[in-house]
């Protein structure tokens, strides 16, 4: 017998999770106030650019950012934001990287790598470097059917 | 996620080599959509090698219902044994009724391992698909007997119906941005063994030949005598803004590239003009450029058979008629 993994593909904009194409994928809670989450929304035709949300702690389950539609929230571990061609960078501290967004541009349609080692409240591992994608670990919905809409944020 | 029960309908074997200019899979997804439509079923796609998403995308965006991708850094390269071993599984697994690819020289090697393989049938080269409405088979035209007539091919009693068909038989959908499919990702770690060990491939530098986009096609037989006469057939083409042509003995004459081939073993066109010039009219070329929507005839012999399915026919010589249009032309654009 053989076996699949299976997801969803958007004809627009994919992200690659896991080693799989999806239209958009949420980590962790975003309905929580303090809680970890990782949440990458849909990209709709006419846009280009990812939005990226997320809570995201260190180690030892301390807050070191918030980002809200890719732009930065709050930033208790005074993380440093880099805008780069086709996304961004954000630094933990000089030559540490904590997160990479790219967007790759087809002739028709965008597809959004990411690059993140990302802990939640607890210090657990919830995001790590797969291969040119990322691996993510714990609650998640990986592929999303239409926009995120938080229920109580 | 899902279920898998809309995958036993019409897959695609998707050929991306030459992407943009090879639209031959493009083209069978959206006859493939019309077939599983007819038969309330779904078409998939089928992908295999290495960095494969914006395939895998274009394919969704222009009709395909599901994309079954296999990513490897060995499947890169095309080899005929082990994409045959791996392609045998996933159709055994789901059983697809209805199997496509485009009569590209890819798919000419290997859809027929893949029909010997599964121990079924394959309408090679065909130049049109329907769903017979009352027993829900595949009916395939295919030319045969050295393309004298058009047989209609059926398939009763194995699985899958497999058919190649040629590159602009068919037209392509338009890319919808908005769709969504699904993808399946088979699991596999090793390969299938392959006798074949591939050292290096090397693209070969070839003249831009898009003659299924040319609004104009000029298209010369062998009935012009010489390469030299063909070679005005650029001058005629350039005028009128279009591509040239040509017929399988031509070819042979060595006085054309293969690309410019039309016909049964060739191209399909579907110009708004063609232009056929020398040429008998016999049934392995006219099927590739039945597509036409004017063709004009010029031949020595007025009971040449291109005359009866041209709307403008010239019975003379075209080594005498062909530098009166050249001239008429100059003066005019």
């Amino acid at each position: 017998m053989i076996k699949f993994t299976e997801s969803k593909i958007s004809a627009h904009h994919n992200y690659l999770v896991n080693d799989l194409l999806t239209p958009g994928f949420v980590v962790g809670d975003p309905n929580s106030s303090d809680a970890f989450y990782f949440w990458a929304d849909l990209v709709l035709p006419g846009e280009s650019t990812p939005h990226i949300s997320a809570r995201i702690m260190d180690e030892k389950g301390d807050l070191l950012l918030e980002l809200n539609g890719s732009q930065m929230g709050e930033n208790p571990g005074k993380c440093d934001y880099h805008p780069l061609q086709g996304g961004f960078k954000i630094f933990r501290r000089p030559n540490e990287p904590l997160l990479e967004v790219l967007t790759q541009n087809f002739p028709r349609g965008h597809m959004t790598r990411i690059k993140a080692r990302l802990f939640d409240e607890k210090g657990d591992l919830r995001v790590e470097p797969l291969g040119e994608s990322i691996q993510v670990h714990g609650e998640a919905k990986l592929v999303l059917d239409a926009p995120f809409t938080p229920s109580a944020r | 996620m899902g279920t898998n029960n809309a995958l036993n309908g019409v897959w695609v074997f998707g050929d991306y080599r030459n992407y943009f200019q090879n639209r031959v899979t493009l083209q069978l997804i959206a006859k493939g959509k019309e077939l599983a439509e007819k038969r309330n079923t779904k078409v998939t796609a089928l992908l295999l090698g290495e960095q494969v998403q914006q395939y895998a995308m274009e394919y969704v965006a222009h009709g395909a219902d599901v994309v079954i991708a296999a990513e490897h850094p060995d499947l890169k390269e095309y080899q005929v044994e082990a994409y045959c071993a791996l392609v045998a599984q996933w159709v055994e697994a789901f059983q697809p009724e209805v199997f496509l690819a485009g009569a590209t020289s890819f798919g000419r090697e290997f859809f027929p391992r893949l029909a010997k393989r599964l121990g079924t049938g394959l309408s090679a080269d065909c130049v049109a698909l329907e769903v017979d409405p009352k027993t829900g088979l595949l009916l395939q035209t295919t030319p045969a007997f050295g393309g004298e007539l058009l047989a209609e091919v059926v398939t009763p009693n194995h699985r899958p119906q497999m058919a190649t068909v040629h590159p602009g038989v068919f037209q392509e959908r338009p890319h919808n941005p908005e769709a969504v499919g699904r993808i399946l990702y088979p699991d596999f770690n090793v390969l299938p063994q392959s006798r074949v060990r591939l050292i290096r491939s090397r693209r070969q530098q070839i003249r831009k030949v898009n003659l299924e986009e040319a609004p104009v096609v000029i298209v010369g037989g062998r009935g012009l005598g010489s390469k030299a006469q063909f070679e005005r057939l650029f001058e005629l083409a350039q005028l009128l803004e279009g591509e040239v042509g040509a017929t399988r003995p031509v070819i042979r004459a060595g006085w054309a590239e293969e690309d410019r081939l039309l016909g049964q073993t060739g191209k399909s066109v579907k110009p708004k003009l063609l232009i056929s010039i020398g040429t008998s009219g016999a049934l392995q070329y006219t099927t590739g450029i039945q597509g036409a929507e004017i063709i004009i005839a010029i031949n020595r012999d007025p009971h040449a058979p291109i005359f009866r399915m041209a709307d403008l026919g010239l019975a003379g010589d075209a080594s005498a008629i062909l530098p009166l249009l050249l001239e008429a032309l100059r003066k005019r654009i």
